[in-house]
């Protein structure tokens, strides 16, 4: 384990731990300490366990920093050095600053893991509650053996997992706020701007072109919220902004999507009717149509809130379900091959096909096919999961009772002497069988 | 099953049957037992299609003489490919239960792309097409001119059929149709004077033909083997082509003599509008046409258009539409109107005049269908109130029924809103359109329900500029935003492709879970077209109550023909009509007893009984005296409880025996009581 091949990044030696003096070493993944004279280490820690790092204030007597880990525990190592005791400890400070949050996000994501899986399964709770939580074993332990599958030898549940789509009003979340002295604020957090991302892909690709060779990503954000591009329902002062184009890219897609026209033929409203009436027939009581060239400011405007929420949602829902959307298109695609072949009398679409089917079928018309079965109605899961206990809640037995039960049990069986004496013989016994 | 209707044996393609739809077989089947019209009104998913098609058939194979053809018409494609999927499940269920290919031939028309050859019509057993084959005399006279007497013609989803025939009656005219007009009728001319110099023969032949008159079709028609064309009138085909337009030179002069009076009349300043028989006088006055050849214009423009061998008639489409309003301008002397307008009214500084012809009376349009055929049955899940049908359309019918959907649960839930928390009255009415307060309260009712309903909801506003206004507004006071950290929102445009697209992407959304709110416009294509199953929509909300514009000179032309005519009153019509829209907009969330929503009509108004009354049974009578006027909290605390209710399983054993029957159970003497129950005799 402790091989010293690993790249060292800092060395701070006079550093004492446990009123022992000794040497810190920061390596590419964990930070260690040995004693002085000494070629092993007795404390190290991966970044990966580590939580946080905390040092003491300035001007104090001693200058320590402490480390807090995942588990609770802490580590403090007293810099001793008088001279450059500040100066170390800022090094090994900054360094660390700089090196924790790699690791945190694996952390965490493990963390997230077993988070989620405790509160999937509530076997597994109760099993946690039980073992854990009363110092049976470690929670190391406990997850070591109930999933070496976390770190990936297993991927395959957590690639299930359904991704976490964008919230719809994400734009509603950056409202701005006045700060006093005639600008606005706005709040940006990582999460939006993934989000923004996410839906605007054509926002990120200006982003990635122009910060922050050209701009500073404070800038570019600025740029983004002044931008004719976000204020949508604006009328286009001709500014140019780097947002221009995007606006364009979008007006694009919407497009190449409307052009694309939809699969689903029941709501494709452009062949709804049969006959639509020959030019000059028939009568129009309906208002005067606004699609005239002569709209006012007012009316185009409201047209273009509409668009602009109707893209927004469709590029928040794309966002969303980008990955399944290959599995859906391929799904369609073999469907549609075998659906040809399969009715050849009848050129529909297979997809129409379908969905017609689908909208003429009256189900409970018709005797359920698949074999009766009894739902289960399950009003408490966790005790359908317990299996049959007493109902009075007194005699419920609790963890501690579970536990109280195998150490009086261990302690009877380590006491335990057979008194050979009292053992029947067989015949005895085959007699009494009868 | 096999089911005794009345000694009648009928195939039904189900293990279960709907008592409504033994109801409604057994109204049909008197209908034409004799020979008579109906009108009969069922909730949409109550397997209205598969029981007209089960006893229409059954009915056809027992009395083959008596009834030769099924004539099915349907308003949009989607829904005339749902009618050929059922009748091929109840062909296939045929062809188990009795173990003979059938040869039974169905035909479908469907968009003019596979338009069919018209021998073909004529030896289907069943045709499906839409309305227009029937009721636009243009196309009517094309395809269904030669359709037997004996058939039976059912209009499906007939809730908007007086406008289908005045749209197939009514004629605009434009600068531009003139101009396309004029270069037609200098085509026609050339052509003429081509054909002359090489083959002169050809244009004695039709001049001879002409004066022997139209008698081939005055036979026809006395023999009774067409269908009537509206534009064709009784009377000139007893004459001979007057001889003023029998040659084909005159005819083309006369036809300038027309257009150039016609761009005459569209150099207006004011508003003009007028009857029928006074612009026949002005005409005759200012260019001495005459009455008579008018009337023969589309007839005479047929002949020449034949004679000259011209190939693609769509090219001659303006000359067409020209020498049609001729031909109805002079023979209805009634039921017409002509409005000429110099430019539209939110613009009075563009010329852009029009020329309205405009008929008024549906009755006309479907006069010939009526008395042609010997059953015609009206059928829509909105037809409510029912008797209003038969006057607008002049017809009697036999039966009028309107059928209510049993149901184990009531899986409907009706809510009228009519106040904001703050108790602001929350009306469309114009004089509170524009009102701050009641937007802002419309807005908070849609937030509220889109935190409590689960995945899909409807909105629909009166018109397309009110929702423009509302959302604009809604987006300033940022309700919008609040709504979105609910659902995805999307909102109909006036583009159809847009439109579609938003349309699916809403469904995606209602799909994956995410849910999504869809804001639409009643009378649009959405809510007349689109159905919103289950989970598409859990929940409709109609803002307002959608009256048709009503500054349109049209619309006031129509109404005061209705009032002298009909003795409808004008509020009553206005009424009807924005019911009947406001009834398939919230219709468009149930389509079936498994499936569940609510509607929420958003407008004090809903809650007096003029307007509630012309509500359709099934969803009248789900409204009670607690749902009458309430406010938003209100209507939200009962959509809570009605939801949570629904969504618990709701299983076939459920149904049984109430909404749903074995054939025991429908063989029972008890449940053939009830049943007579169920359909509502006015």
């Amino acid at each position: 384990m402790t091989s010293l091949s690993e790249e060292v990044l800092l060395v701070v030696k006079k550093v004492r731990q446990k009123k022992q003096d000794g040497t810190l070493y920061l390596m590419a993944e964990r930070i260690a300490w040995g004693p002085e004279g000494k070629d092993r280490f007795t404390v190290s820690h991966l970044y990966a366990d580590i939580r946080c790092q905390k040092i003491s204030p300035d001007g104090k007597a001693k200058v320590q920093l402490q480390l807090v880990l995942h588990t609770g525990e802490s580590t403090t190592f007293h810099f001793a050095n008088e001279s450059t005791a500040l100066k170390d400890r800022e090094a090994a400070k900054e360094l660390l600053q700089q090196l924790l949050p790699k690791f945190k996000k694996k952390a965490n994501k493990e963390l997230e893991e077993k988070n989620r899986m405790l509160q999937e399964d509530p076997v597994l709770f109760q099993l946690y509650k039980d073992l854990v939580v009363s110092q049976v074993i470690s929670a190391e332990e406990f997850w070591a053996n109930r999933l070496g599958g976390i770190n990936n030898t297993d991927p395959s549940p957590y690639n299930n997992k359904q991704e976490v789509g964008i919230s719809g009003a994400f734009l509603a979340d950056i409202r701005p706020q006045t700060d006093g002295c005639n600008g606005l604020r706005y709040n940006l957090t990582a999460d939006i701007i993934e989000s923004i991302f996410r839906t605007y892909p054509a926002v990120k690709q200006k982003y990635s072109e122009n910060v922050p060779h050209n701009l500073t990503e404070k800038e570019f954000w600025t740029r983004f919220f002044q931008s004719h591009y976000f204020h949508r329902d604006r009328i286009n002062t001709g500014t140019q902004d780097i947002f221009s184009e995007c606006a364009k890219q979008d007006e694009k897609g919407l497009k190449t999507l409307v052009t694309q026209g939809v699969k689903n033929p029941l709501v494709d409203l452009q062949s709804l009717e049969d006959k639509t009436l020959d030019e000059g027939y028939g009568i129009c009581t309906t208002q005067p149509s606004t699609s005239n060239a002569n709209k006012s400011v007012k009316d185009s405007s409201n047209s273009a809130i509409i668009k602009r929420f109707n893209h927004h949602s469709a590029m928040v829902l794309a966002a969303g379900s980008r990955r399944g959307e290959l599995a859906s298109d391929q799904a369609s695609e073999t469907s549609s091959t075998d659906g040809n072949s399969r009715d050849s009398d009848f050129f529909q679409p297979p997809v129409k096909k379908v969905k017609l089917q689908e909208a003429i079928e009256f189900e409970d018309l018709q005797r359920e096919n698949r074999p009766k079965t009894v739902p289960l109605n399950l009003k408490k899961s966790d005790r359908y999961a317990h299996g049959p206990v007493p109902l009075q809640s007194q005699q419920y037995t609790t963890s501690q009772d579970i536990i109280n039960s195998v150490n009086y049990i261990r302690h009877e069986m380590a006491s335990y002497k057979p008194s050979l004496t009292q053992v029947r013989a067989q015949t005895l016994c085959a007699q009494q069988r009868v | 099953m096999k089911l005794n209707i009345e000694g009648l044996l009928v195939y039904f393609p189900y293990d279960y049957i709907y008592p409504e739809q033994y109801s409604y077989m057994l109204e049909l089947k008197r209908t034409l037992d004799a020979k008579g019209h109906g009108v009969l009104e069922m909730p949409s998913g109550t397997g209205k299609t598969i029981s007209l098609l089960s006893l229409i058939v059954a009915y056809q194979r027992a009395f083959p003489l008596e009834v030769t053809k099924l004539i099915y018409c349907s308003r949009t494609v989607p829904e005339i490919e749902k009618v050929v999927e059922e009748l091929r499940k109840l062909m296939e269920f045929y062809t188990k239960e009795t173990g003979e290919s059938n040869n039974f031939l169905a035909l479908a028309l469907s968009s003019r792309k596979n338009l069919c050859i018209h021998p073909e019509i004529l030896h289907a057993n069943i045709v499906v097409y839409s309305y227009h084959y029937l009721l636009d005399p243009k196309i009517a006279d094309l395809v269904s001119k030669e359709l037997a007497k004996k058939s039976v013609v059912v209009f499906d989803e007939a809730h908007n059929i007086d406008n289908v025939c005045i749209d197939s009656m009514s004629v605009n005219i434009t600068r531009r149709t003139l101009d396309r007009c004029q270069t037609n009728v200098d085509t026609l001319q050339n052509t003429i004077h081509k054909i002359k110099e090489t083959d002169a023969a050809k244009l004695r032949e039709e001049y001879r033909r002409l004066v022997e008159g139209l008698k081939e079709a005055n036979v026809a028609r006395e023999t009774d083997i067409y269908l009537a064309n509206p534009v064709l009138p009784d009377e000139i085909l007893q004459e001979a082509v007057p001889g003023s337009i029998r040659t084909a030179e005159h005819f083309v002069g006369f036809m300038r003599r027309f257009l150039e009076y016609l761009k005459s009349r569209l150099r207006v300043q004011h508003v003009v509008q007028e009857s029928a028989p006074q612009f026949l006088k002005d005409i005759f006055e200012k260019v001495c046409i005459d009455r008579k050849p008018l009337r023969f214009c589309a007839e005479r423009l047929q002949s020449l258009l034949r004679t000259l061998e011209i190939a693609d008639i769509a090219d001659f489409s303006a000359v067409t539409l020209i020498s049609n309003f001729a031909t109805l301008v002079s023979t209805y002397s009634q039921g017409f109107t002509i409005i000429i307008e110099p430019f539209e009214d939110r613009t009075p500084t563009i010329a852009n005049p029009v020329l309205h012809f405009s008929c008024m009376d549906p009755s006309i349009a479907i006069k010939p269908v009526f008395q042609r055929f010997q059953s015609v049955v009206i059928t829509s899940g909105t037809l409510s109130p029912l008797d209003i049908y038969p006057r607008i359309l002049d017809f009697r019918p036999v039966t009028m029924a309107s059928f209510t959907m049993t149901l184990a649960r009531t899986c409907l839930c009706p809510l009228i809103v009519g106040r904001g928390n703050d108790q602001v009255a929350l009306s469309s009415k114009f004089e509170t359109r524009e009102d701050f307060a009641v937007i802002r309260n419309y807005g908070n009712l849609l937030l509220e329900m889109s935190a409590i309903v689960p995945d899909g909801i409807v909105a629909f506003f009166t018109s397309y500029v009110y929702m423009e206004n509302i959302v604009a507004s809604w987006y300033e006071q940022g309700i919008l935003e609040n709504i979105q950290r609910n659902k995805l929102i999307f909102i109909e445009t006036q583009d159809a492709a847009e439109t579609s697209m938003a349309l699916e992407k809403y469904q995606e959304a209602c799909e994956n879970g995410r849910g999504a709110i869809l804001l639409s416009v009643a009378r649009g294509k959405v809510s007349e077209g689109i159905d919103f199953v289950h989970h598409y929509g859990r929940a409709v909300i109609m803002f307002g109550v959608p009256y048709v514009y009503t500054q349109s000179r049209i619309l006031k032309a129509r109404l005061e023909y209705l009032r002298d005519q009909f003795q409808i009153r004008e509020n009553d019509f206005l009424t009807f009509d924005a019911m009947r829209h406001a009834a398939q907009c919230v219709g468009r969330a149930i389509r079936g007893k498994t499936d569940y929503g609510l509607m929420i009509f958003a407008d004090k108004r809903y809650a007096r009984a003029d307007k509630r009354g012309k509500l359709p049974r099934w969803i009248q009578e789900h409204i009670n005296d607690g749902s009458l006027n309430l406010t938003v909290d209100e209507a939200v605390q009962l959509s809570k409880h009605f939801l949570r209710q629904m969504a618990q399983p709701f299983r076939q054993e459920d149904q049984l025996g109430l909404s749903l029957l074995t054939l025991e159970q429908l063989e029972s003497e008890e449940m053939l009581q009830k049943i007579t129950q169920i359909a509502h005799q006015t």
